[in-house]
């Protein structure tokens, strides 16, 4: 302690801003973990609050995906002598026509059996929440809302509020206000009761209900109710506790929370080199210091601690700010995320908190504190074996002796040949990701090495450019490889981050737009809302034979698609009219016969499905489907697999007749819509508009449209791995930074002989700026070549465990061309501070330095 | 609801057998009494909470058949909102009744399920099982005491739900009038705590049938009251069949 008073206190008092630059590295590590991590569980806990208060005293609930079920099941349910009280719901979020409100959550429930599951009722039990309940009932527009949405939009009893039905905008009735407490806390309070079967009416959705829930006969185990439940609907039914939804939710967002835990995980690595540069730039500039020390008897453990100590407090305090900051951000990621899962995913949540876990602080505590241990660890340990003949040799330390050299590179080639053997094992997975973070570690021993050799070949471009200045910006970055290789290190792992989520997302858009280009061909699609991933409301067939009755119409393609539950987990089922669509669409299949496939599902004796699906599930042609449906388990081989994006969870493409066989249900989703070769467009869209306008609130959108929707969601989702990706070449920039200022505080003495002898603040400012960009060039070319490597195993990654879609490998050319300017201009910006701080120094100092 | 009247059609009587004195004698010679082929009654219905605020139902009630096997409608007609809403109740002997609301407005009907008999009768004071046809079979009676109630002599009795009968009271105390077997109250207690009071008045004969023509019901948890009268009340009236099936509301409404 008193050597960390007595030494580092007044290193840190000199060096304040390299102390910030450090924990600036640290902070911003920090804080996107624990925005990613505290909005991740914020969106989630947000969901599993609104299933929870939802849900009352229900303990099971029946469910068929989100297709629903015929009503008929309700009294199958009923009869089951386990069962206590079984009670119909249907679920869905609704655009209200309160500007500042946007969607709310819908609950329809039957209000004549439901209070045995769900409490309604005021604080007070002397007053009724209710004005009236058969006037509820009878009424079609009543609504039960909370007193939060009442109180924030000065509703009271009898108010109107628009709401977006499938028959258009219509206003609804404020018949009863619920307290703040229980069910009303769903959903942020942007709750709202309904009768059920007016919103059935209101929703289009028939005679079907969404889910029953269950509470079990006083007496009964849960288990013996859910066995003969189960036995009285038959196996097409799932029945589980309300919680599960959380599970399916959790499977929903997978792909999403993983990729942003590994890009938060490489800004973390990316902070680690920064502290580790920090430190060992701290060891040289202290070695005479620490010679001295070690001179005047303390022992090497001892110096060790000093650094480790450093370090420790340094993480805490960047730890500290950090987690501030985090939860800061974790304001707007949260926010953020709310409304992708909702546009992205179609699952409606509304975030009213932050959900914090302290063990989420602590863990950030300790990753932070733990990352600056690490990568202090190597400079603390360097700084205890400090010689303290070479401590006053200059610049000595920052040679990596030959010996060191040759370990690394030996070192990076063993872990190349591992890495290489793994790919042999690549379906294996801890295979897979051995071999990814092993190449990773061969990238990282490799770079001072490389580094160094293009260093070298550096020097004759920078000499030829300007001879003075370039030679010395080269040799300073060839005589401290290990500050520069820091660095470098640094630079290079954001930038092959950014090589492999660009080189996804590059890779991704191309086989989009092909996908598009085939499947999604129809001029129009027809449907109740431009947000195409809220399947909650729908309508009826009729409506194909209207739109394909107006003048300019060639053909018209029911479709309905919902998740339903295969395997634990959540699918698309999207059924199709087969025929037509392979008049139109011409879809060749990755495995399987083209003819056969459409032959086979047309008829109902087969099933299409997704790339994405037939990896995640180990699923291939001819494998046998068992799709739960309200009629049973639905077993159709597999026909064909086709590259499809429809959903991130994989989709299996199905007949509609087999659709209307087995969920028994009439109603659909989108009508695609193909027009005559001589058709006027914009007439045909006005027709279609006028022939279903007093009937339904549809909307008729053009291919170009619905084209840049989708292009929307995708930028939707990768804008965060977008921002995370700048994050790290934020910290990877400060490592310039820093590196530049240690640089000239080590060359202070020679930058002050130089500006002696004559040379030109000018000449000076340019070396620095000169250094900069080498680094940035050695750090382009490293992270180009080591994201070349990270986007193989990104692909890979994404086929195995982030949606399953098989991607063609495709270099992100245009995007790095993007980058060189980007880190050139980073890296000299960077350079303007300290060389700013290298001529204006007081000359006779510098000359009087060391 | 078929519950809830022939609840009411308890409080008709006639003479008193002299060796009624058993609790579950009297209260099965009070059922017997109450039965005919048929009723129609028009009934006016007010709710009264907590703070005065009144609200107030009209409808029409037809039954056919007697007790265990009847089947009944009951149409709203006012107020202008609830207008034609109707309820079909079909009682069984051996289950419960089944039950179905028709409302208009949705020109839909719904099957009512009996599932928490504790449940209120749509924002009435009465729960679904105030309603219910009492099968004396699934209760212990006990003659507690001849004592006049209202200045009228009434049989005191109290009635246990056996162990197999599901009830949300512990158990009630009825007063059954000597002098026409109509029920004059009920009070119904969770464990030693009244939860609900039914007093039945206006008793006059109709058609030869005792009948309390206003029946209130006190909740005492929630501090409110409801008020039922029956106005043109007539028995044995000619009715159909098919009057009471889904498809004579669905064409009502």
């Amino acid at each position: 302690m008193m050597l960390l008073r007595l030494l580092s206190w007044p290193y840190l008092k000199k060096h304040v801003l390299r102390w910030a630059l450090t924990i600036a590295g640290i902070v911003l590590g920090v804080a996107v973990f624990v925005a990613m991590h505290v909005a991740n569980r914020s969106v989630h806990a947000a969901f599993e609050k609104t299933v929870q208060k939802i849900a009352g005293s229900a303990q099971l609930q029946v469910s068929a995906g989100e297709f629903g079920f015929p009503e008929e099941v309700l009294e199958q349910v009923q009869n089951v002598p386990e069962v206590g009280v079984a009670v119909p719901v249907i679920e869905s979020t609704v655009e209200t026509g309160i500007r500042t409100q946007g969607s709310i959550l819908i609950l329809g429930i039957d209000m004549t059996g439901d209070r045995s599951l769900r409490d309604y009722e005021l604080d007070s039990a002397d007053e009724s929440i209710i004005d009236d309940p058969l006037v509820f009932l009878a009424q079609p527009d009543s609504l039960l809302i909370t007193r939060e949405f009442a109180e924030r939009n000065g509703l009271a009893l009898n108010a109107k509020i628009p709401l977006f039905t499938v028959q258009g905008e219509k206003q609804f009735t404020v018949r009863g206000i619920m307290s703040s407490t229980g069910m009303a806390q769903a959903f942020g309070g942007n709750l709202a009761i309904m009768d059920i079967y007016a919103l059935q009416l209101v929703l289009g959705r028939g005679r079907r209900f969404d889910r029953i829930e269950i509470k079990a006969k006083d007496g009964v185990r849960l288990d013996e109710c859910k066995a003969a439940v189960q036995r009285a609907v038959g196996p097409g039914f799932e029945i589980d506790p309300p919680s599960s939804r959380g599970q399916h939710f959790d499977a929903l967002m997978q792909s999403y929370t993983t990729a942003t835990g590994v890009s938060s995980l490489f800004a973390m690595v990316v902070g680690m080199f920064i502290i580790y540069n920090s430190f060992s730039i701290a060891v040289t500039q202290r070695r005479s210091e620490i010679g001295i020390l070690r001179a005047l008897g303390a022992t090497r453990s001892q110096v060790q601690r000093l650094f480790l100590l450093e370090s420790v407090v340094a993480g805490f305090l960047g730890s500290m700010l950090g987690v501030l900051a985090g939860m800061g951000m974790a304001v707007g990621v949260s926010s953020y995320m709310g409304d992708l899962t909702e546009q992205v995913v179609g699952v409606a949540q509304r975030l009213d908190e932050l959900a914090v876990d302290p063990w989420l602080i602590v863990g950030a505590l300790a990753i932070g504190i733990g990352t600056s241990v690490v990568a202090a660890w190597i400079p603390a340990r360097s700084a205890a074996r400090v010689d303290p003949i070479q401590a006053l040799q200059k610049g000595k330390y920052q040679v990596l002796s030959a010996g060191e050299n040759r370990r690394r590179r030996a070192g990076a080639a063993v872990l190349v040949v591992i890495s290489g053997v793994c790919l042999f094992f690549n379906n294996w997975k801890p295979a897979f990701y051995t071999g990814y973070i092993l190449m990773i570690l061969a990238g990282l021993l490799i770079a001072p090495a490389v580094s160094l050799l293009l260093a070298k070949a550096l020097r004759p471009a920078l000499k030829k450019f300007l001879p003075a200045e370039g030679t010395l910006a080269a040799d300073s970055l060839i005589q401290s490889p290990r500050r520069t290789s820091a660095t470098v290190s640094a630079l290079m792992l954001s930038l092959a981050m950014v090589v492999g989520f660009g080189g996804f997302t590059n890779s991704i858009y191309v086989s989009m737009d092909e996908w598009m280009s085939t499947a999604l061909n129809p001029d129009f699609f027809v449907a109740h809302s431009a947000n195409l991933t809220n399947r909650s409301i729908t309508f009826p067939a009729e409506v194909g034979q209207t739109i394909e009755s107006v003048e300019g119409v060639d053909q018209v393609q029911l479709v309905r698609d919902a998740r339903v539950i295969y395997g634990g987990t959540p699918i698309m089922v999207v059924s199709v009219e087969t025929e037509k669509l392979l008049s139109k669409v011409k879809r060749v299949p990755l495995a399987g016969n083209s003819k056969e496939m459409h032959a086979l599902t047309a008829a109902g004796k087969g099933a299409i499905i997704s790339d994405g699906f037939s990896s995640m599930r180990h699923v291939t042609l001819g494998d046998m489907l068992d799709i739960p449906t309200p009629s049973g388990l639905l077993k159709l081989p597999v026909a064909g697999v086709i590259r499809d994006y429809s959903d991130l969870q994989g989709a299996v493409f199905i007949d509609r007749s087999v659709y209307l066989k087995y969920w028994n249900d009439t109603t659909v989703n989108v009508v695609r819509v193909y027009l005559r070769k001589d058709a006027d467009a914009a007439e045909v869209k006005r027709r279609i508009t006028d022939s279903l306008s007093g009937k339904y609130r549809l909307l008729v959108m053009t291919n170009s449209e619905v084209r840049a929707y989708v292009l929307k969601l995708m930028d939707q989702w990768f804008s965060m791995t977008y921002n995370q990706i700048a994050v790290a070449i934020l910290v990877a920039v400060l490592g310039i930074v820093n590196t530049l200022t240690v640089s000239i505080t080590d060359r202070r003495r020679e930058l002050g002989v130089m500006q002696a002898v004559g040379g030109l603040r000018n000449q000076i400012r340019r070396t620095v700026w000169l250094e900069a960009i080498g680094i940035g060039i050695i750090g382009l070319v490293l992270g180009m070549g080591l994201g070349a490597v990270n986007l193989y195993y990104s692909l890979g990654m994404i086929q195995r465990d982030l949606g399953g879609l098989d991607l063609d490998y495709i270099y992100p050319v245009g995007f790095m061309s993007l980058m060189i300017p980007t880190i050139l201009s980073a890296a000299f910006i960077a350079a303007v501070g300290p060389a700013e701080s290298a001529v204006r120094g007081s000359l006779v100092e510098a000359l009087e330095y060391e | 609801m078929s519950r809830f009247i022939l609840a009411l059609v308890l409080a008709v009587s006639g003479g008193m057998p002299a060796f009624a004195q058993d609790g579950k004698q009297i209260v099965e010679e009070a059922q017997r009494r109450a039965r005919s082929g048929s009723q129609r009654y028009e009934g006016t219905l007010q709710v009264i909470d907590a703070k005065t605020k009144v609200t107030e139902k009209r409808w029409v009630f037809d039954r056919i058949g007697s007790h265990g096997n009847s089947k009944a409608v009951l149409r709203f007609t006012a107020p202008a909102e609830v207008k034609g809403m109707a309820l079909l109740i079909v009682n069984h002997p051996d289950r419960s009744s089944d039950q179905w609301m028709w409302t208009p407005s949705l020109a839909r009907e719904r099957r009512i399920a009996m599932q928490d008999r504790s449940t209120r009768f749509f924002g009435t004071d009465f729960s679904f099982e105030d309603l219910e046809e009492r099968d004396t079979n699934q209760f212990d009676y006990k003659l507690l005491a001849e004592e006049s109630f209202v200045g009228t002599p009434c049989w005191k009795i109290e009635s246990r739900p056996k162990s197999t009968k599901s009830s949300q009271y512990t158990h009630s105390i009825l007063w059954i009038r000597k002098d026409n077997y109509v029920l004059a109250q009920i009070e119904n207690f969770r464990n030693a705590g009244l939860i609900r009071r039914i007093k039945y008045s206006d008793i006059r004969s109709v058609q030869g049938f005792w009948t309390a023509h206003t029946t209130e019901v006190e909740d005492l948890k929630r501090n409110s009251r409801t008020v039922l009268k029956l106005e043109k009340l007539q028995y044995n009236l000619p009715m159909k069949d098919e009057d009471f099936t889904l498809q004579a509301i669905r064409r009502e409404g």
